[in-house]
């Protein structure tokens, strides 16, 4: 998988109003957009001392939204912080938004922005197995598998999973599912 | 209510709007004032502002006290009326960070630099302090160049931060005499006759915002909580509707009509102490 690293202290270390998140957005979307399908931009916040909550939204919250709503076809974006307070602007935006992203934090992955616990532990399972099927995953939770189905289609409607169809059972498409993270 | 007033702050500066705007006292008698806090020293620069617009001739007594009235001039109070106003020489003053005007977005970040290097000159801050106190910052004034002339109705809607340490705590005042939040609120369907205090509610109380972009909005009231995780004090003034709280509770209560928004948050000393528990 193809992986952008995109530093946001780039554009300082004091950030900022939503003039300059825009003016920021602007670099990324074109990074975002210049990738190959399935490619991916991580977030880096390392090197910023104040991210506040306009900035954030304006850069991450709106590209993110594109993203999501598959403005970019199926790119992805992640985001690293050396710092979860730094993310809070980011997080909380997203959660406005509901939207949820997956964000590195001393080498752990989890979701900040708008999810639940279920839907977490559930992702976290398909990042750890990298690839599956939604009745391993159903079996593995002690699920129904129409739960488990819901879940896993939020999941690839937040963009936060790869779904691809690999069958039909009677009128169920049947799908694998891929972490989005490489390695 | 005429009465001779010792301190102009949050609880006694709409003594004097009420006298200037609304009795059009000819005039104002301050010269007992012995203390000023930035938030009244920012509504009191945009009253007389607002009196010479309106025509309104009244005269002003300013405080006799050389340590207020060289603290005054040391916070640029008398450039931003455009009187020339004697300070006697033997006054002292403390002033932290002088009014700045906002005019634009775009200059911003060189205002949060100012002040924030200013705080840090005289506070030890903590780095989750800095980090808070900062984003703090840039949300509460970038309302001005974003909500205060939203409709373009206003000539100059004189955007102004200024703060202020004492023995107890910091001060950051942030005022314009714009459109109001009721004007700014007032734009979105479904508000178009939204009242004063109805506007504070809303934008306080629910994170509402002029933009029905989900990802606006909101920053009001987290900015609130967070004032009160520090059991510090805030005070917004829009229209004819003032909410105030403290460590002890607060509420929206009437006020003499002005335009635009006037904003104070006073944050203790202790959140400013590395030694303390981070905010």
């Amino acid at each position: 998988m193809h992986v952008e690293e995109f530093r946001i202290a780039q554009f300082g270390a004091r950030l900022g109003t939503r003039l300059e998140g825009e003016h920021a957005r602007a670099q990324l979307e074109s990074l975002i957009a210049s990738l190959p399908e399935e490619g991916q931009v991580r977030l880096y916040l390392d090197g910023l001392e104040v991210l506040s909550t306009s900035f954030a939204d304006e850069l991450v919250g709106k590209a993110y939204q594109r993203v999501v709503d598959g403005g970019f076809g199926d790119r992805t974006m992640v985001l690293d912080t050396p710092a979860l307070e730094l993310a809070d602007g980011i997080d909380v935006k997203l959660a406005q938004r509901k939207l949820a992203m997956l964000c590195r934090h001393d080498g752990r992955w989890r979701l900040i922005g708008f999810h639940t616990p279920a839907l977490a532990e559930t992702l976290e399972l398909i990042l750890e197995k990298k690839q599956t099927t939604a009745r391993e995953l159903a079996d593995e939770l002690g699920l129904q598998m129409s739960a488990c189905v819901n879940r896993v289609a939020r999941l690839a409607d937040l963009r936060l999973v790869r779904r691809r169809k690999i069958g039909m059972k009677g009128p169920q498409d049947i799908y694998e599912l891929h972490s989005i993270l490489e390695g | 209510m005429n009465r001779n007033l010792s301190q102009l702050t949050v609880e006694t500066i709409d003594d004097v709007v009420q006298q200037v705007l609304v009795r059009g006292a000819a005039r104002v008698d301050l010269r007992d004032v012995r203390q000023i806090d930035p938030y009244a020293l920012l509504l009191l620069t945009l009253l007389v502002l607002e009196a010479q617009e309106r025509g309104i001739a009244s005269r002003f007594d300013w405080p006799q006290s050389p340590d207020v009235r060289a603290w005054m001039r040391a916070m640029g109070f008398f450039r931003q009326i455009g009187a020339s106003i004697a300070s006697p020489s033997a006054g002292r003053s403390d002033a932290l960070q002088p009014v700045a005007e906002i005019d634009d977005e775009a200059s911003l970040g060189r205002v949060v630099d100012g002040f924030h290097d200013r705080l840090a000159e005289r506070y030890p801050l903590t780095e989750a302090s800095r980090r808070t106190l900062t984003a703090i910052l840039i949300e509460l004034f970038q309302n001005i160049p974003h909500h205060s002339n939203a409709t373009g109705e206003v000539a100059d809607p004189h955007g102004l931060a200024a703060m202020q340490d004492d023995d107890e705590a910091i001060t950051v005042a942030i005022a314009d005499k714009g459109i109001g939040l009721r004007g700014s609120l007032g734009l979105r369907p479904g508000y178009e006759e939204v009242s004063d205090a109805g506007a504070l509610d809303a934008i306080l109380r629910d994170g509402i915002s002029r933009f029905a972009d989900a990802g606006r909005g909101g920053e009001l009231q987290r900015i609130v909580g967070v004032v009160r995780s520090w059991d510090g004090s805030f005070a917004l003034r829009s229209g004819s509707a003032l909410l105030y709280f403290n460590e002890q509770g607060g509420d929206i209560v009437d006020a003499p009509p002005f335009p635009g928004v006037q904003l104070a948050i006073r944050i203790p000393l202790r959140c400013f102490d590395a030694t303390s528990v981070d905010p």
